[in-house]
């Protein structure tokens, strides 16, 4: 039954009207934000780069100096993270998709699983590996705090492999099959190449991800003013140096602080994006 | 998975959990200004962070010519992307003055004066407090909700759709009348989603709230959450009961984000599976 | 009756390649195939035809026992190829893939390059030098009527090519392994009529080398390049005999309502 035009037609036409005005409020809002945000950190943070930032080590409270040791801290264990948290990643993702066929309620327990460690507070992720780690040792250290971060990258990848796997096409599966090649065999030579754009942009964004995470570190890897004898001392990096420069009430710790802030906010912006349209221009060639 | 955590204080206090539920305010034996904080602060963020969310996945689904609606996808999960250390830096060096300048005086002044809820809202301008952490929360998760919810959307059936338009329907009405409860469970799957991410928040946060272990009913003052008072606190923690405090807090940080993320996984799964994957 | 025994002579003439007793088959419970008789002649085109759902494809599944990597899957009967039960739980899986080769309705061919794509079976099945696998490969092709359109382009990816080009890649994946028995599960129906032609010729040209049995929804393939063709319904096998006298002559009630369009 159509309403009648008129009055009501009208009055129809402008909540439609308003509902529009107010989707288009709300993203330029969200955009506003995020625009100041990356102005904000790119104008401090340029302002504040200098070669030192490269080659000297952070500096004592009030002094000068750089992020060499905290960059370094940072590159170290965050490779650690994804040596740790990849394969795992890899292994159980494609345990999830092709393995696990008969055991339905084992599986999607373990997907349920994966996803709130995926969504889990890293805060919570730190502790845990501090309470694991750092109370066992004695004392913190570079390696736990890869550890933490491997335990961040792990269910990124777990779920961007398991997903990319089920997305290949079964017929790809029983063709192999058919000629007779094993089921392990068909799933490294066949399936990973199918899917390896997918896993790579897994393994990428759990890069981006453990990038900026300063909460799991301060729980495993503290910090350090000097370099790291070894990743088993405690060990430096950008973000936890950012958030203890930024509490403090010196300039030069501040200024310190924003070029960290730049360059983390640099290196993982690029390195999503980069990661998403690397996936997509991929999937589209191999679509099909 | 993670008894870790709660081994710890179980060996040292146990009762230090039971003393949560005195409520005691006073800062070694109580976790309640914390957990008020953490509460207050994620109520805060929900408001701001649902309607705006829900917005921008309307526009992105609905309303957007479909050149624009990839970019602007894009730029929107970027806000997603940025570590929450910036969003702690931009908050404080950024945001808090502008606040403290502009908006709280403003706020003091006008909403303070309102009969029912004017305490929450006076007080003085400090800048950091449960409001602008409140606020800052909230833009960190909306790229969280408007992503579900947008993916949401666009599972509806387009013939369920189409068919609400051939008999007249205005584009508000077909969101609001067929897509939204098609979507239902999964939308409130992405809001408990954004939830979960707000409660754990810890580097933003640690930021604004300002570290206070004191109850104020006033929004504009500062205050403390589980996560912010475990990070502070964490290298000054030179006991070993003041040590398995805090991780007692975590352990109750873990529980709450926990249930709130299952029940997040369920209601999205429950669509899922109501089309057929 | 005269034409049953006009039938057994004929396929006395043809030695049965693949002989199917009593063969069920339960798909997680649901009763998919009800006690299949049938013999397949060796060295020439066999098409399953029937509607949607009747089993054919199941029915060809069993002969490669892919069916074997899915849980819940079960057979029960038997299936002699050559005399030998291949369901039996003895009869390895990896000889009978080398003697039985599948093409799939959708002609997935691996993200490798043409060359890679064909060779993959070999590598893993025999232990060959460059020269012979290249041979090997370019036979492949040939009879897959493929090799003078990508001589030139081997080492390409084999996603850069067509539809059809595709599907006939697949073949020559399949036919590399010269098997003895090839099966095709509605090769054509993702295919334009051109490239279907194609295909179509193609079969033809092997069916003096291979025992092929192809599954079709489509009643007139299965006239223009089948010698014996089988009729399905609700996984029974209804009726089996040579081509011309099945569409033309129907024995059974069903086949005849089936082919003269009653339903499906």
């Amino acid at each position: 039954m159509l309403r009648a035009t008129g009055f009501f037609y009208q009055r129809r036409r402008a909540v439609d009207l308003f509902a529009k005005v107010l989707g288009i409020a709300a993203t330029v809002f969200g955009l506003f934000w995020l625009a100041w945000i990356l102005l904000v950190t790119l104008n401090n943070g340029i302002h504040a780069l200098a070669p030192a930032i490269f080659t000297q080590s952070t500096p004592p409270p009030g002094g000068e100096g750089g992020l060499a040791n905290a960059l370094f801290g940072s590159l170290e264990m965050s490779i650690l993270g994804v040596l740790i948290g990849a394969p795992l990643g890899i292994a159980a993702g494609t345990y999830l998709a092709e393995f696990a066929e008969r055991h339905h309620t084992w599986r999607e327990s373990v997907r349920f699983v994966n996803d709130i460690l995926l969504s889990a507070p890293s805060i919570v992720l730190g502790l845990f590996v501090y309470t694991l780690a750092v109370r066992s040792v004695g004392h913190f250290s570079g390696w736990s705090g890869g550890v933490a971060l491997g335990l961040i990258v792990l269910p990124v990848v777990v779920r961007t492999t398991d997903e990319t796997l089920r997305l290949v096409p079964n017929v790809m599966r029983e063709a192999a099959l058919s000629l007779g090649i094993p089921r392990w065999k068909v799933t490294v030579q066949v399936l990973y190449r199918a899917a390896a754009p997918g896993i790579l942009t897994g393994v990428l964004l759990g890069l981006a991800r453990i990038s900026g995470e300063t909460a799991p570190l301060l729980f495993t890897s503290l910090n350090n003013q000097y370099w790291a004898s070894s990743l088993n001392a405690p060990t430096a990096s950008v973000p936890v140096v950012v958030f203890q420069f930024a509490m403090s009430p010196y300039e030069s710790w501040h200024a310190l602080a924003w070029a960290g802030a730049f360059i983390v906010t640099v290196f993982v912006l690029l390195l999503s994006v980069g990661a998403r349209a690397y996936l997509l221009r991929n999937r589209i060639e191999g679509a099909g | 998975m993670l008894w870790g955590g709660r081994q710890a204080f179980d060996t040292f206090g146990w009762h230090f959990i039971l003393s949560d539920e005195w409520d005691a305010v006073g800062h070694r034996f109580g976790a309640f200004v914390p957990i008020y904080g953490t509460l207050v602060s994620s109520a805060i963020a929900m408001i701001i962070a649902i309607p705006v969310s829900f917005g921008i996945a309307l526009f992105l689904t609905e309303i957007a010519p479909t050149w624009l609606r990839t970019p602007i996808g894009a730029a929107i999960e970027l806000l997603a992307g940025i570590p929450s250390i910036i969003y702690g830096m931009w908050g404080l060096f950024s945001f808090v003055p502008f606040m403290a300048a502009n908006v709280l005086p403003w706020v003091d002044r006008n909403l303070g004066a309102v009969p029912w809820i004017g305490p929450l809202f006076r007080g003085p301008p400090l800048g950091i407090g449960m409001l602008t952490a409140g606020i800052v929360l909230g833009i960190m998760v909306i790229p969280f909700i408007s992503s579900v919810m947008r993916d949401v959307f666009q599972t509806v059936p387009s013939s369920l759709k189409e068919s609400a338009y051939a008999l007249g329907s205005t584009t508000w009405e077909v969101v609001w009348q067929v897509v939204l409860p098609y979507t239902r469970s999964a939308v409130v799957g992405g809001i408990f989603l954004g939830l979960g991410r707000a409660l754990g928040e810890t580097m933003a946060v640690t930021f604004v709230l300002g570290n206070a272990h004191q109850l104020a009913t006033s929004l504009l003052m500062p205050g403390n959450s589980i996560a912010a008072t475990i990070a502070n606190e964490f290298t000054e923690a030179d006991s070993d009961i003041y040590l398995s405090s805090l991780i007692a807090l975590g352990f109750l940080l873990f529980v709450v984000t926990f249930i709130v993320l299952a029940i997040a996984r369920v209601m999205l799964y429950n669509l899922a599976r109501k089309e057929g994957r | 009756m005269d034409d049953t025994t006009r039938e057994a002579a004929l396929m006395d003439v043809a030695r049965t390649k693949i002989s199917v007793r009593g063969l069920d088959f339960y798909y997680r419970g649901y009763h998919a195939l009800k006690n299949v008789n049938l013999d397949i002649p060796e060295r020439t085109i066999t098409s399953v035809i029937g509607p949607s759902g009747c089993g054919k494809s199941t029915l060809l599944r069993v002969f490669n026992r892919i069916y074997s990597a899915y849980a819940g899957l079960v057979a029960t009967g038997q299936v002699l190829l050559d005399g030998e039960n291949i369901l039996d739980y003895h009869y390895s899986l990896n000889r009978l893939r080398t003697r039985v080769g599948m093409v799939f309705q959708k002609g997935v061919p691996f993200p490798l390059s043409i060359y890679e794509n064909v060779a993959y079976g070999l590598r893993h099945h025999f232990k060959l030098p460059r020269v012979q696998l290249d041979e090997r490969i370019e036979h492949a092709l040939h009879e897959a009527a493929l090799w003078s359109e990508v001589k030139d382009k081997l080492h390409t990816s084999a996603l850069s090519l067509s539809g059809g080009q595709q599907q006939r890649l697949c073949i020559a994946r399949a036919v590399a392994l010269r098997p003895q028995v090839l099966l095709l599960d509605e090769p054509t129906s993702a295919l334009d009529p051109i490239a279907t032609g194609r295909i179509e010729q193609l079969l033809n040209d092997l069916r003096n080398d291979y025992t092929i049995v192809i599954v079709t929804h489509n009643m007139q393939q299965a006239a223009r390049i089948s010698s014996y063709t089988a009729y399905m319904f609700l996984g029974e096998m209804i009726e089996f005999g040579v081509t011309a006298d099945l569409f033309t002559r129907p024995q059974r009630r069903q086949t005849e309502d089936y082919i003269t369009g009653r339903f499906g």
